[in-house]
Protein backbone atom coordinates (compact mmCIF):
# COMPACT_ATOMS: atom_id res chain seq x y z
CA UNK A 1 0.00 0.00 0.00
CA UNK A 2 1.83 3.60 -1.05
CA UNK A 3 0.97 5.91 1.89
CA UNK A 4 2.91 8.97 0.31
CA UNK A 5 5.44 10.49 2.82
CA UNK A 6 5.87 11.97 5.76
CA UNK A 7 5.23 8.84 8.00
CA UNK A 8 8.94 7.95 8.57
CA UNK A 9 10.30 11.61 10.19
CA UNK A 10 8.28 11.44 13.34
CA UNK A 11 10.01 11.58 16.62
CA UNK A 12 9.12 10.45 19.34
CA UNK A 13 9.19 12.75 22.35
CA UNK A 14 9.65 10.33 25.61
CA UNK A 15 7.45 12.50 28.11
CA UNK A 16 4.10 12.56 25.89
CA UNK A 17 1.86 9.84 25.70
CA UNK A 18 3.07 8.32 22.37
CA UNK A 19 -0.59 7.50 21.04
CA UNK A 20 -1.33 11.56 21.47
CA UNK A 21 1.61 12.29 19.27
CA UNK A 22 0.52 9.63 16.60
CA UNK A 23 -2.93 11.38 16.71
CA UNK A 24 -1.31 15.00 16.55
CA UNK A 25 0.87 13.84 13.37
CA UNK A 26 -2.35 12.67 11.92
CA UNK A 27 -3.52 16.10 12.43
CA UNK A 28 -0.24 17.45 11.20
CA UNK A 29 -1.13 15.40 8.02
CA UNK A 30 -4.57 16.23 7.37
CA UNK A 31 -3.74 20.40 7.85
CA UNK A 32 -0.51 19.78 5.47
CA UNK A 33 -2.96 18.18 2.87
CA UNK A 34 -1.05 15.05 3.18
CA UNK A 35 -4.23 13.19 3.77
CA UNK A 36 -7.02 14.18 2.29
CA UNK A 37 -10.72 14.19 3.52
CA UNK A 38 -11.76 10.08 2.81
CA UNK A 39 -8.74 9.04 2.23
CA UNK A 40 -8.05 5.58 3.31
CA UNK A 41 -5.53 5.15 5.85
CA UNK A 42 -3.03 2.59 6.39
CA UNK A 43 -4.41 -0.73 8.89
CA UNK A 44 -3.35 -0.64 12.67
CA UNK A 45 -0.58 -3.29 11.90
CA UNK A 46 0.65 -1.22 8.96
CA UNK A 47 1.20 1.62 11.03
CA UNK A 48 2.75 -0.16 13.77
CA UNK A 49 5.41 -0.92 11.09
CA UNK A 50 5.53 2.36 9.32
CA UNK A 51 6.31 4.34 12.91
CA UNK A 52 8.02 1.65 14.13
CA UNK A 53 5.89 1.66 17.34
CA UNK A 54 3.83 -1.15 19.55
CA UNK A 55 0.86 -2.65 17.49
CA UNK A 56 -0.98 -1.60 21.12
CA UNK A 57 -0.15 2.12 20.54
CA UNK A 58 -1.21 2.17 17.14
CA UNK A 59 -4.61 0.40 18.10
CA UNK A 60 -4.93 3.21 21.23
CA UNK A 61 -4.29 5.94 18.59
CA UNK A 62 -6.98 4.72 15.94
CA UNK A 63 -9.34 4.24 18.95
CA UNK A 64 -8.59 7.79 19.99
CA UNK A 65 -9.18 9.41 16.62
CA UNK A 66 -12.34 7.12 16.07
CA UNK A 67 -13.63 8.91 19.64
CA UNK A 68 -13.18 12.09 18.22
CA UNK A 69 -14.39 11.66 14.94
CA UNK A 70 -11.09 12.11 13.38
CA UNK A 71 -11.26 8.59 11.19
CA UNK A 72 -14.45 6.42 10.66
CA UNK A 73 -14.47 2.65 10.12
CA UNK A 74 -17.34 1.37 8.50
CA UNK A 75 -17.97 -3.08 9.16
CA UNK A 76 -14.89 -4.57 7.73
CA UNK A 77 -14.08 -1.52 5.23
CA UNK A 78 -10.60 0.22 5.93
CA UNK A 79 -10.41 3.39 7.94
CA UNK A 80 -11.07 7.08 6.37
CA UNK A 81 -10.22 10.51 7.40
CA UNK A 82 -13.31 12.09 7.95
CA UNK A 83 -15.67 13.91 5.35
CA UNK A 84 -16.54 15.77 8.20
CA UNK A 85 -15.95 19.61 7.38
CA UNK A 86 -16.48 20.55 10.58
CA UNK A 87 -14.22 18.15 12.55
CA UNK A 88 -11.43 19.39 9.33
CA UNK A 89 -11.62 23.05 10.24
CA UNK A 90 -11.45 22.12 13.87
CA UNK A 91 -8.25 20.45 13.62
CA UNK A 92 -6.55 23.18 11.39
CA UNK A 93 -8.09 25.85 14.22
CA UNK A 94 -6.13 23.87 16.98
CA UNK A 95 -3.53 23.19 15.06
CA UNK A 96 -3.17 26.96 14.23
CA UNK A 97 -4.00 28.51 17.65
CA UNK A 98 -1.26 26.12 19.38
CA UNK A 99 1.51 27.47 17.19
CA UNK A 100 0.44 31.10 16.87
CA UNK A 101 0.06 30.58 21.21
CA UNK A 102 3.63 29.09 21.38
CA UNK A 103 5.30 31.95 18.55
CA UNK A 104 3.01 34.78 21.49
CA UNK A 105 4.36 33.41 24.24
CA UNK A 106 8.40 33.30 22.45
CA UNK A 107 8.25 36.85 21.31
CA UNK A 108 6.68 38.23 24.19
CA UNK A 109 10.00 38.01 25.77
CA UNK A 110 10.92 40.52 23.70
CA UNK A 111 9.66 44.37 23.88
CA UNK A 112 8.29 44.82 19.93
CA UNK A 113 5.54 47.24 18.52
CA UNK A 114 3.14 44.75 17.17
CA UNK A 115 3.55 46.73 13.93
CA UNK A 116 7.00 45.44 13.66
CA UNK A 117 6.57 42.11 14.60
CA UNK A 118 3.57 41.78 11.88
CA UNK A 119 6.10 42.66 9.15
CA UNK A 120 8.63 40.50 9.88
CA UNK A 121 6.28 37.68 10.21
CA UNK A 122 4.89 38.41 7.30
CA UNK A 123 8.45 38.93 5.42
CA UNK A 124 10.01 35.58 6.90
CA UNK A 125 6.73 33.36 6.05
CA UNK A 126 6.75 34.54 2.41
CA UNK A 127 10.45 33.93 2.16
CA UNK A 128 9.63 30.30 3.79
CA UNK A 129 6.90 29.86 1.34
CA UNK A 130 8.76 30.54 -1.36
CA UNK A 131 11.95 28.66 -0.23
CA UNK A 132 9.94 25.40 0.39
CA UNK A 133 6.40 26.02 -2.40
CA UNK A 134 6.35 21.98 -3.22
CA UNK A 135 6.60 20.51 0.02
CA UNK A 136 2.89 20.11 0.31
CA UNK A 137 2.12 19.74 -3.11
CA UNK A 138 4.53 17.03 -4.22
CA UNK A 139 3.71 15.14 -0.93
CA UNK A 140 0.06 15.30 -0.86
CA UNK A 141 -2.86 13.35 -2.25
CA UNK A 142 -0.66 10.26 -2.87
CA UNK A 143 -2.13 7.97 -5.48
CA UNK A 144 -2.85 4.77 -4.71
CA UNK A 145 -3.26 1.49 -6.55
CA UNK B 1 0.37 -14.50 31.99
CA UNK B 2 3.98 -15.25 33.87
CA UNK B 3 3.82 -13.88 37.27
CA UNK B 4 6.34 -14.26 40.18
CA UNK B 5 5.30 -13.94 43.87
CA UNK B 6 8.06 -13.01 46.07
CA UNK B 7 10.67 -15.03 44.51
CA UNK B 8 13.64 -15.01 46.55
CA UNK B 9 17.25 -16.09 45.35
CA UNK B 10 20.34 -16.56 46.90
CA UNK B 11 24.11 -16.93 44.97
CA UNK B 12 27.40 -16.19 46.85
CA UNK B 13 25.89 -15.76 50.27
CA UNK B 14 23.84 -12.91 48.88
CA UNK B 15 19.95 -12.44 47.95
CA UNK B 16 20.67 -11.66 44.24
CA UNK B 17 16.24 -11.98 44.19
CA UNK B 18 14.89 -10.83 47.69
CA UNK B 19 11.01 -11.32 47.08
CA UNK B 20 10.93 -10.23 43.89
CA UNK B 21 6.95 -9.89 42.44
CA UNK B 22 5.79 -8.62 38.90
CA UNK B 23 3.63 -10.26 36.08
CA UNK B 24 4.46 -10.24 32.25
CA UNK B 25 0.67 -10.39 30.17
CA UNK B 26 0.17 -11.64 27.01
CA UNK B 27 0.15 -9.32 23.98
CA UNK B 28 2.27 -7.49 26.04
CA UNK B 29 5.72 -6.23 25.68
CA UNK B 30 7.77 -5.88 29.30
CA UNK B 31 10.94 -4.87 29.79
CA UNK B 32 13.00 -5.54 32.95
CA UNK B 33 15.34 -2.90 33.47
CA UNK B 34 18.30 -2.81 35.94
CA UNK B 35 21.41 -2.16 36.16
CA UNK B 36 24.75 -4.53 35.45
CA UNK B 37 24.27 -7.36 38.28
CA UNK B 38 20.82 -6.35 39.71
CA UNK B 39 19.64 -10.23 38.26
CA UNK B 40 17.95 -9.77 35.51
CA UNK B 41 19.54 -12.75 33.53
CA UNK B 42 18.92 -14.56 36.80
CA UNK B 43 15.11 -13.65 36.47
CA UNK B 44 15.02 -15.22 32.77
CA UNK B 45 17.05 -18.37 34.29
CA UNK B 46 14.88 -18.69 36.74
CA UNK B 47 11.16 -18.69 35.27
CA UNK B 48 12.93 -20.95 32.37
CA UNK B 49 14.00 -23.43 35.11
CA UNK B 50 17.82 -22.78 34.37
CA UNK B 51 18.38 -22.01 38.10
CA UNK B 52 16.57 -23.68 41.12
CA UNK B 53 14.14 -21.21 43.25
CA UNK B 54 13.40 -22.87 46.61
CA UNK B 55 11.58 -19.49 47.79
CA UNK B 56 8.55 -17.63 46.26
CA UNK B 57 6.20 -18.71 43.36
CA UNK B 58 6.43 -18.64 39.69
CA UNK B 59 3.18 -19.28 37.70
CA UNK B 60 2.54 -19.83 33.89
CA UNK B 61 -0.79 -19.22 32.84
CA UNK B 62 -2.68 -19.86 36.65
CA UNK B 63 0.06 -22.53 37.30
CA UNK B 64 3.24 -23.61 38.44
CA UNK B 65 6.14 -23.89 35.95
CA UNK B 66 7.13 -27.38 35.08
CA UNK B 67 8.41 -29.06 31.70
CA UNK B 68 5.83 -28.28 30.23
CA UNK B 69 6.48 -24.47 29.82
CA UNK B 70 8.96 -24.94 27.10
CA UNK B 71 6.42 -25.23 24.45
CA UNK B 72 4.89 -22.17 26.06
CA UNK B 73 7.77 -20.05 26.53
CA UNK B 74 10.87 -19.39 24.35
CA UNK B 75 14.06 -18.29 25.84
CA UNK B 76 16.66 -15.75 23.31
CA UNK B 77 19.44 -15.99 26.07
CA UNK B 78 22.18 -13.62 25.81
CA UNK B 79 24.28 -15.94 23.47
CA UNK B 80 23.50 -18.24 20.97
CA UNK B 81 23.87 -21.57 21.92
CA UNK B 82 24.20 -23.97 19.09
CA UNK B 83 26.79 -26.05 17.66
CA UNK B 84 29.22 -23.71 16.07
CA UNK B 85 29.85 -26.25 13.49
CA UNK B 86 26.57 -26.14 12.16
CA UNK B 87 24.63 -23.95 9.30
CA UNK B 88 22.13 -21.63 10.14
CA UNK B 89 19.82 -24.00 7.84
CA UNK B 90 20.51 -26.91 9.70
CA UNK B 91 20.57 -25.32 13.04
CA UNK B 92 16.80 -24.82 12.00
CA UNK B 93 16.41 -27.90 11.64
CA UNK B 94 17.98 -28.74 14.94
CA UNK B 95 15.37 -27.04 16.74
CA UNK B 96 12.14 -28.18 14.75
CA UNK B 97 13.51 -31.78 16.08
CA UNK B 98 12.88 -30.58 19.57
CA UNK B 99 10.34 -28.15 20.08
CA UNK B 100 6.54 -29.38 18.99
CA UNK B 101 5.67 -25.85 18.98
CA UNK B 102 8.42 -24.90 15.90
CA UNK B 103 6.95 -23.27 13.35
CA UNK B 104 9.29 -23.31 10.22
CA UNK B 105 7.25 -21.16 7.95
CA UNK B 106 7.67 -18.51 10.71
CA UNK B 107 11.42 -19.18 10.51
CA UNK B 108 12.06 -18.70 7.41
CA UNK B 109 10.02 -15.48 7.14
CA UNK B 110 12.10 -14.39 10.27
CA UNK B 111 15.18 -15.49 7.96
CA UNK B 112 14.25 -13.39 5.49
CA UNK B 113 13.26 -10.30 7.60
CA UNK B 114 16.84 -10.70 9.25
CA UNK B 115 18.18 -10.92 6.04
CA UNK B 116 20.57 -13.95 7.01
CA UNK B 117 22.30 -16.50 4.81
CA UNK B 118 20.96 -19.90 5.63
CA UNK B 119 23.94 -21.45 4.18
CA UNK B 120 26.32 -19.33 6.62
CA UNK B 121 28.50 -21.45 9.59
CA UNK B 122 26.79 -20.70 12.84
CA UNK B 123 30.63 -20.38 14.33
CA UNK B 124 31.69 -17.66 11.40
CA UNK B 125 29.16 -15.14 12.34
CA UNK B 126 29.53 -11.53 13.49
CA UNK B 127 28.22 -10.54 16.70
CA UNK B 128 25.10 -9.03 15.31
CA UNK B 129 24.21 -11.32 13.11
CA UNK B 130 24.44 -13.61 15.57
CA UNK B 131 22.25 -11.75 17.89
CA UNK B 132 19.54 -11.76 14.54
CA UNK B 133 19.93 -15.86 14.91
CA UNK B 134 19.53 -15.93 18.04
CA UNK B 135 16.25 -14.15 18.07
CA UNK B 136 15.30 -16.43 14.84
CA UNK B 137 15.37 -19.59 17.24
CA UNK B 138 13.33 -17.72 19.81
CA UNK B 139 10.73 -16.10 17.72
CA UNK B 140 9.88 -19.22 15.52
CA UNK B 141 7.99 -21.37 17.64
CA UNK B 142 4.24 -20.64 18.31
CA UNK B 143 5.00 -19.96 22.20
CA UNK B 144 2.80 -17.82 24.40
CA UNK B 145 5.95 -15.98 25.05
CA UNK B 146 9.06 -15.06 24.66
CA UNK B 147 12.14 -14.17 26.88
CA UNK B 148 15.11 -12.06 25.48
CA UNK B 149 18.02 -11.80 27.31
CA UNK B 150 19.58 -7.90 26.77
CA UNK B 151 18.71 -8.18 22.77
CA UNK B 152 20.68 -4.94 21.85
CA UNK B 153 23.63 -5.39 24.11
CA UNK B 154 27.04 -5.05 22.53
CA UNK B 155 25.98 -4.97 18.87
CA UNK B 156 26.13 -2.33 15.69
CA UNK B 157 23.51 0.61 15.34
CA UNK B 158 21.88 -0.88 12.65
CA UNK B 159 21.72 -4.59 13.75
CA UNK B 160 20.04 -2.91 16.94
CA UNK B 161 17.32 -0.89 14.35
CA UNK B 162 16.47 -4.03 13.02
CA UNK B 163 15.81 -6.23 15.88
CA UNK B 164 13.39 -2.94 17.68
CA UNK B 165 11.89 -3.12 14.21
CA UNK B 166 10.50 -6.66 15.15
CA UNK B 167 8.46 -5.10 18.20
CA UNK B 168 6.53 -2.99 15.65
CA UNK B 169 6.20 -5.93 13.33
CA UNK B 170 3.02 -8.54 13.32
CA UNK B 171 6.67 -11.39 13.82
CA UNK B 172 5.31 -10.81 17.71
CA UNK B 173 1.75 -11.21 16.90
CA UNK B 174 -0.53 -11.24 19.92
CA UNK B 175 2.38 -12.97 22.36
CA UNK B 176 4.04 -11.50 25.37
CA UNK B 177 7.69 -10.45 25.55
CA UNK B 178 9.91 -10.03 28.45
CA UNK B 179 12.80 -8.74 27.81
CA UNK B 180 15.82 -7.14 29.85
CA UNK B 181 17.71 -4.43 29.01
CA UNK B 182 20.29 -1.49 30.67
CA UNK B 183 19.42 0.51 28.19
CA UNK B 184 15.95 1.45 27.49
CA UNK B 185 17.36 4.46 24.43
CA UNK B 186 16.07 1.79 21.63
CA UNK B 187 12.57 0.66 23.28
CA UNK B 188 11.21 3.79 25.27
CA UNK B 189 8.76 3.74 22.72
CA UNK B 190 8.14 0.22 21.88
CA UNK B 191 7.59 -0.87 25.72
CA UNK B 192 3.73 -1.17 26.93
CA UNK B 193 5.12 -2.09 30.52
CA UNK B 194 8.49 -1.38 32.55
CA UNK B 195 9.65 -3.09 35.76
CA UNK B 196 12.99 -1.56 37.50
CA UNK B 197 14.78 -3.99 39.54
CA UNK B 198 16.82 -3.23 42.21
CA UNK B 199 18.26 -4.74 45.60
CA UNK B 200 16.67 -7.57 44.49
CA UNK B 201 13.15 -6.35 43.95
CA UNK B 202 10.68 -5.13 41.93
CA UNK B 203 11.16 -0.88 42.93
CA UNK B 204 8.37 0.21 40.22
CA UNK B 205 6.14 -1.86 38.18
CA UNK B 206 4.22 0.68 35.77
CA UNK B 207 2.28 1.43 32.31
CA UNK B 208 4.32 3.50 30.48
CA UNK B 209 2.10 5.43 28.31
CA UNK B 210 -0.13 6.01 31.61
CA UNK B 211 3.65 7.49 33.25
CA UNK B 212 3.41 9.34 30.52
CA UNK B 213 -0.29 10.98 30.47
CA UNK B 214 -0.39 11.24 34.49
CA UNK B 215 3.24 12.54 35.19
CA UNK B 216 4.61 12.97 32.37
CA UNK B 217 7.29 11.07 32.91
CA UNK B 218 9.92 9.31 30.62
CA UNK B 219 10.92 5.77 31.67
CA UNK B 220 14.60 7.49 32.19
CA UNK B 221 13.02 9.77 34.58
CA UNK B 222 11.54 7.38 36.41
CA UNK B 223 14.83 5.14 36.34
CA UNK B 224 16.53 8.18 37.62
CA UNK B 225 14.07 8.87 40.50
CA UNK B 226 14.96 5.15 41.86
CA UNK B 227 18.04 5.37 41.32
CA UNK B 228 19.15 8.59 43.16
CA UNK B 229 16.77 7.10 46.37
Amino acid sequence: MRTGGGWEEVEFNSREPVYLQVVRHFKEMIVAGRLEAGQVIPSRRELGTLLKINPNTAQRSYKEMEERKLIVTEGNSPSRITQDDAVLRAIRAELLGEAVDAFVSAVRKVDVPVEELLDLVKSKYIEALSSSPADVAAEGGAERP
Amino acid sequence: MIELKGVRKRYRGRYVLNGLSFTAEKGNITCLIGMNGAGKSTVMKAIMGLVPVKEGQILVNGKPRGRWIYEKISFVPDHLTMPLSMKMSEGLTFMADFYASWNAERAAELMRFFRLEPGEKIGNLSKGTAAKYNLVLGLAPNSDYVLMDEPFSGIDLFSREMIADVFSSDLIEERGVLLTTHEIGEVEHLIDKAVILQNGKAEMEFDCETMRSEEGKSIVDVMREVYSR
